[in-house]
């Protein structure tokens, strides 16, 4: 089964999860692509054309939404949508990354404890706490290298570069290159 | 050139390819580490007397590169990215989860970039060919890299120098240091061992 209709080949045991749109041309491989989408948005995900996605897992809570554009290359990349990341077109992002617009938890003790009880086995009827949350906006053109870390609310300019393993926790300008932990700029576009 | 084998007791139903030279005192855990391996070379991969490749290890090889490793060095689940050469020496301990990479696989110039990624979902199977200027890692011997550590193309870790786990190694490492960090800097010397 294929989605978008090009490629062949297995890629999920299942249908594809309502509030998903797939452009044409692209393809989605690994079986835990939706293993964690639990997002009922009308528009939950939606993929433009001729996008290559290899063991990308679009995990989506309740109410997130994720926005892909064309012509992106992802791969062994974790998408963690509490509220919306949004990707731009030609989009290359590497090898055991992680975007997150959430803090999954809150950051007060107290509110953690609530959490910790609501999250377990005997939460079930509990509402969670607020968490927060910030959407993540990644520009056309960025390459995001392997093992790196994006956090809630950046937002990384067009042709951005960022290298390996860096923990992106600030807003990239367009065009600059950045590093480490956390990512600082080392090249500035002209 | 050994003849492509079945490892015994292997859980994934491939083979070692037969452009390897792995010596016959080698430990290879899996041939599932050769999943991504697309090396012509002759010798795609060499490991030494005694060295090992544990689960994990994936030696993502392209058409032209080829990673040595050397005698009693053991390697416990690293992602080789190797588009030309890796080298890494004897008596080298490498950990979980590290990256070691001598190509970005993609074009620093987001022009380049898209014309790749125009071609991308034409190949098959949609394995992206990017074009970019390699450069060769050497990893010296009887260095120490901990775990989730990525050392980017280009990069020379001198003899003797443990990497703290986690760190990012964009520049080059002297030999017989302690450098950890992201980006890793020389946190203090090791004695050098009198000859």
């Amino acid at each position: 089964m294929s989605v978008g209709g090009t490629a062949s080949g297995r890629w999920v045991d299942g249908a594809l999860p309502p509030g998903v749109k797939v452009g044409e041309g692209s393809l989605i491989e690994g079986s835990l692509a939706f293993k964690r989408f639990y997002s009922t948005a009308p528009d939950a995900l939606v993929i433009g054309e001729f996008c290559t996605f290899q063991r990308v897992q679009f995990a989506a809570g309740v109410d997130a939404r994720i926005e892909i554009g064309h012509h992106c290359y992802l791969n062994s990349t974790v998408l963690m949508a509490e509220l919306f990341i949004q990707i731009g077109n030609y989009v290359v992002i590497g090898w055991n990354t992680s975007i997150a617009d959430t803090d999954f938890h809150p950051i007060d003790p107290m509110l953690r404890i609530e959490d910790a009880i609501a999250c377990s086995p005997l939460g079930a009827q509990r509402p969670r706490p607020p968490v927060g949350k910030a959407a993540v906006h990644i520009g056309d053109d960025v390459y995001i290298g392997p093992s790196a870390t994006i956090l809630k609310g950046v937002r990384i300019g067009r042709g951005a570069f960022v290298e390996p393993g860096s923990v992106v926790t600030r807003d990239v300008p367009a065009g600059a290159r950045v590093i480490g932990n956390p990512a600082r700029i080392v090249d500035r576009p002209e | 050139m050994n003849q492509a084998r079945r490892l015994p007791g292997d859980w994934y139903d491939g083979l070692v390819p037969d452009n390897t030279s792995i010596h016959e005192t080698a430990h290879l855990e899996s041939a599932y580490s050769f999943y991504l391996y697309r090396s012509e070379l002759d010798e795609g991969v060499r490991m030494g007397e005694g060295s090992s490749a544990y689960l994990g290890t994936m030696f993502d090889i392209g058409t032209h590169g080829s990673v040595r490793i050397g005698s009693f060095t053991l390697v416990n689940g690293a992602w080789f990215i190797c588009d030309r050469g890796i080298e890494v020496g004897d008596y080298t301990f490498i950990s979980w989860n590290v990256l070691l990479m001598d190509s970005y696989r993609v074009s620093h110039d987001p022009a380049v970039r898209r014309e790749d990624l125009l071609r991308v979902p034409h190949r098959r199977p949609r394995t992206p060919q990017f074009s970019e200027a390699v450069r060769p890692l050497a990893i010296g011997s009887n260095v120490w890299i901990g775990f989730d550590v990525c050392v980017l193309p280009g990069v020379r870790i001198g003899d003797g120098s443990i990497i703290g786990a986690r760190s990012v190694v964009a520049d080059d490492v002297p030999p017989y240091c302690i450098a950890a960090g992201n980006p890793a800097r020389v946190l203090r010397q090791l004695e050098t061992p009198r000859k």
